[in-house]
């Protein structure tokens, strides 16, 4: 889905700027540097805290106009042959719709802070990506406005992807999530007001009956 | 009708000639059950594929009288579950298996839904036998429609082992 009409080009894709004036052109005005280890494509290292200036300027810049962000990946560099840096990376591939360009932005992410900003208020389509990146390595979207588990379910400890989980380490769900904050943020687009909140019906336990989930709303509380 | 003068020693039920047949309530009642599953198909992955072939013309499994799938485990007694299930999914089946009435049998296809499959990860559940009780498990990845027609005429063979005056479900 295409949030912004106005970047679907209407003639012909241009043909853009090569890897190498891209590298270039962004090496000059931020400094960024060119990963060695991508040699097929263009890959950037950027610091986490020029991403969204970076961003901002790919996205609004007639010239590059990169209007689509197509993913949020992670990677777990632990025990990664030869790797000295931060242990984990978050990957921004990007592509531009009017012109034959893309790249991929590479910001490094240090174990102990774990945090890089999010990028929701640019593109609307990272709202999910976010949420999976965090779900599945545990990197915090610093200003994302939901950032819950997206794939895994909400009594799960730990983040899978990362390589120090014991990857057959299973996790019972006891009872679903009622989902009420996706509910609430629906009707409320819808402009509905709640007005009040009401007991939740959440089925019968599977293992533990006492364990109650921590997203349920507590009835009564704040409408 | 008239009646004869029958000698006391004689039971009287020799009068009826051959207008009824004596057998046993468990008989009439597993016939019953046996001959008429209503199947609900959990259905979540490659699994359910082969459960439409055999639920269709070719391999018709109304000639084994469990054709009426229903979508409702109220009017349901035979639980089909055909494919991968997650441990987000888990409360959903078992509360899908809490809300089909009494008699109900379980039929795990395949091997995801027997075994986990080849998922042998963090999230997929090993087996459907640690949610819900299984009466028959099929083979395969995806199981041939035979294997499914074969486990309905195994299910319909224990049902007809079955006692209506015995529990039938000890505990889940």
């Amino acid at each position: 889905m295409i949030a912004h009409r106005t970047h679907v080009p209407q003639g012909p894709i241009q043909p853009g700027l090569t890897n190498e004036q891209l590298a270039t052109l962004l090496g000059e005005r931020f400094a960024l540097t060119r990963d060695a280890s991508d040699r097929w494509d263009l890959t950037l290292v950027c610091k986490a805290e020029q991403l969204r200036e970076v961003v901002k300027y790919l996205r609004d810049e007639p010239t590059l106009s990169f209007a689509m962000l197509l993913d949020v990946v992670g990677v777990d560099y632990l025990a990664y042959p030869g790797h000295r840096s931060e242990r984990f990376a978050v990957l921004y591939p990007m592509k531009s719709l009017a012109f034959r360009h893309r790249l991929v932005l590479k910001v490094m992410v240090d174990e102990e802070a774990c945090v890089v900003p999010s990028l929701c208020e640019f593109y609307k389509s990272v709202e999910w990506a976010e949420r999976e990146a965090w779900d599945q390595y545990g990197i915090v979207f610093a200003g994302h406005p939901n950032l819950k588990r997206l794939l895994n379910h909400h009594e799960f400890v730990g983040h899978p992807l990362r390589k120090d989980y014991p990857c057959q380490k299973r996790q019972k769900l006891s009872m679903n999530d009622p989902m009420i904050d996706q509910l609430e943020a629906r009707l409320r687009s819808l402009g509905y007001t709640i007005l009040e909140r009401g007991e939740t019906s959440v089925g019968q336990a599977i293992t533990r009956p006492s364990a109650v989930p921590s997203a349920l709303p507590k009835a009564g509380g704040k409408p | 009708m008239t009646y004869q003068n029958v000698p006391a020693p004689v039971a009287p039920e020799i009068n009826l000639g051959d207008s009824f047949v004596t057998t046993r309530v468990d008989a009439v009642v597993n016939w019953g059950r046996r001959n008429s599953l209503w199947p609900f198909p959990f259905g979540t992955a490659c699994c359910a594929i082969e459960f439409m072939g055999i639920v269709s013309s070719v391999f018709d499994v109304s000639r084994f009288g469990a054709e009426l799938v229903r979508f409702s485990p109220r009017q349901a007694d035979l639980l089909i579950i055909a494919g991968t299930v997650t441990y987000k999914q888990a409360p959903v089946l078992r509360r899908i298996y809490e809300q089909m009435c009494e008699p109900r049998w379980v039929i795990s296809a395949g091997a995801c839904a027997s075994s986990g499959g080849f998922y042998d990860c963090y999230c997929t559940v090993p087996g459907i036998d640690e949610i819900i009780p299984v009466d028959i498990y099929i083979a395969g990845c995806p199981p041939r429609p035979e294997a499914f027609l074969e486990s309905i005429v195994q299910l319909q063979k224990k049902i007809d082992k079955e006692s209506l005056v015995e529990q039938r479900t000890v505990g889940i």
